[in-house]
């Protein structure tokens, strides 16, 4: 256990250092966040609709501003610490130490979520409430059921960015599965449009998928559309089929890796 | 003098011919990134359509009007990306220090880093973006004159060249700092997705930006307002749908000022 609390400290210790790069990326998600409300602002507008879809204009651009300021802390795009030290062949060293293999790159990824939870989500989701009229929940034990559901959520999210690093056992680029996973999750977690304005049968296969426990569940429990339990549920399943699907993967990859060198 | 330019030309179809080879070695990755790249637009544009679904217009345009912005500004991008690859991979050329290796070589700094790379998988971006043009204008039913059958095609190149240049920009600040590309992605990418609108729905300051610092809006929505025979909301004068080919000239000028100051300021990295 100690050496996964240290693992986990170093790293966050390491993304605090990029400070030009957090204001940077702070940038981005409020422009990113300003042109999202713009354009739900104008459709509401458009429409004079006060509820669509079961969400009022406060409430959507609530939902831009959570997208936004979880897009770091979950870490949705082009991470590849695992597939890159695969193809570098340091994964064997890694394999080779006394260690649960998945909990320390879990470790890792839990420094750096803790960091980013600091230097990322709280900045984001700030400039969206001082800019925009957002709806906040009414109780203390929403803020806490959301508190909750996000940290699932980046696990579920390290669950899946794990399993796609495993690829590369495999493949020798992942730069293609790389494209393709992105607009998967962009689309299917919910980050682009809520689930709840998916077409009937689309909402379907995102219900079936594990992306929305990323991105559209959390939301719903700040929102209150979603009941705390529910959403637990939800999360804690993927949570744990992802990791479990990712240590047989895991297994299969260790049986046939051969690694030149010595 | 034209021998010379001949020349480089035929460096640079080498350059990036090596490019394209290279690329294809991995297959199915390859295909998959063109897929992907195709997929990500293609995403994008479903879910504008599911807005669509529950609203029905914006800002006074339906969603024949806003697919013929759309179609626009993913074309020109895709295509701009397309060419300009080689300046939104420029940072590793900083980072590792080649870029004295440009500079040594007998073949302007530009043309070079303009064919050090040619990514290919960005077609998918672009036709996406034609096929979405193309349904669109056959969607809004466009009155067809001459007038705006000649002004569409150079709506286009404009809207390219603007990227481009944008792009240009975009490598020209890792010559001071590469820490700070996510801002500047705020204005390639978050510049492309906001002209997917009508300029209109946007806060006044943000208009401005988009008309005068990056000028965006002079290459897709105004020249669109004249294509579509839609009203100006804003009140500009009855020219400014035509300025796009002189915004975007403008604005590459700027571009390439900006690049010849970033060369002269270029300290390597190497010992």
């Amino acid at each position: 256990m100690r050496l996964y609390f240290e693992v986990a400290r170093r790293s966050f210790q390491r993304h605090l250092t990029y400070r030009v790069a957090t204001l940077a990326g702070l940038f981005t998600n409020a422009v990113f966040g300003i042109f999202f409300s713009s354009v739900y602002r104008a459709f509401y507008q458009d429409g004079e609709r006060g509820v669509v879809a079961d969400f009022t204009l406060p409430e959507i651009l609530t939902f831009v501003w959570i997208g936004q300021s979880l897009l770091m802390l979950v870490y949705l795009w082009n991470w590849w610490e695992v597939a890159d030290s695969i193809r570098t062949g340091d994964v064997v060293s890694d394999l080779m130490k006394p260690m649960d293999f998945q909990l320390y790159w879990l470790s890792r990824d839990l420094g750096r979520a803790s960091c980013h939870w600091l230097t990322r989500f709280v900045p984001t989701f700030a400039m969206g409430a001082l800019l925009f009229d957002l709806a906040w929940p009414g109780t203390i034990s929403t803020w806490l059921a959301f508190f909750i559901s996000v940290n699932l959520a980046i696990l579920v999210s390290f669950g899946w960015r794990f399993l796609l690093n495993l690829s590369a056992f495999w493949l020798l680029d992942v730069r293609g599965i790389n494209t393709i996973a992105v607009l998967v999750l962009n689309f299917f977690s919910g980050l682009l449009v809520p689930i709840a304005f998916f077409p009937g049968w689309l909402r379907t296969v995102a219900e079936w998928l594990p992306f929305r426990a990323i991105v559209m569940v959390p939301v719903e429990v700040f929102l209150g559309q979603r009941t705390p339990q529910s959403a637990l549920l939800i999360q804690a399943f993927w949570v744990v089929a992802l990791r479990l699907l990712g240590q047989v993967v895991l297994n299969a990859a260790v049986r046939k890796l051969v690694v030149q060198g010595g | 003098m034209d021998s010379q330019i001949g020349a480089e030309l035929a460096i640079c179809r080498r350059l990036v011919g090596a490019r394209l080879r290279g690329q294809m070695q991995y297959r199915g990755s390859f295909i998959a990134q063109i897929a992907g790249n195709f997929g990500v637009n293609f995403v994008e544009l479903i879910a504008i359509l599911i807005l669509f679904s529950h609203f029905g217009a914006i800002g006074g345009w339906d969603v024949g009007e806003v697919a013929f912005l759309y179609g626009l500004s993913c074309t020109s991008f895709g295509i701009a990306h397309l060419l300009g690859s080689g300046f939104s991979s420029f940072s590793t050329l900083i980072h590792q220090g080649t870029f004295d290796r440009v500079l040594v070589r007998p073949v302007g700094t530009l043309l070079q880093v303009l064919a050090a790379e040619m990514q290919i998988r960005r077609l998918g971006e672009a036709l996406q973006g034609v096929l979405v043009l193309g349904a669109a204008i056959g969607f809004v039913g466009i009155e067809w004159t001459v007038g705006r059958l000649v002004y569409l095609p150079i709506v286009l190149a404009s809207a390219v060249l603007l990227y481009v240049a944008l792009f240009a920009i975009e490598a020209t600040v890792c010559f001071w700092t590469t820490q700070a590309t996510e801002v500047l992605n705020a204005f390639t990418y978050g510049g492309s997705d906001m002209a997917q609108y009508p300029l209109h729905i946007y806060d006044g300051w943000l208009r401005g930006l988009l008309l005068f610092v990056v000028p965006i809006g002079f290459v897709i929505y105004l020249p669109s307002l004249y294509l579509l025979d839609k009203p100006d909301p804003l009140g500009l004068p009855g020219f400014v749908p035509f300025l796009a080919p002189v915004a975007a000239l403008a604005f590459a000028m700027a571009a390439a000022a900006l690049w010849r100051l970033g060369v002269r300021h270029y300290r390597s990295t190497g010992s």
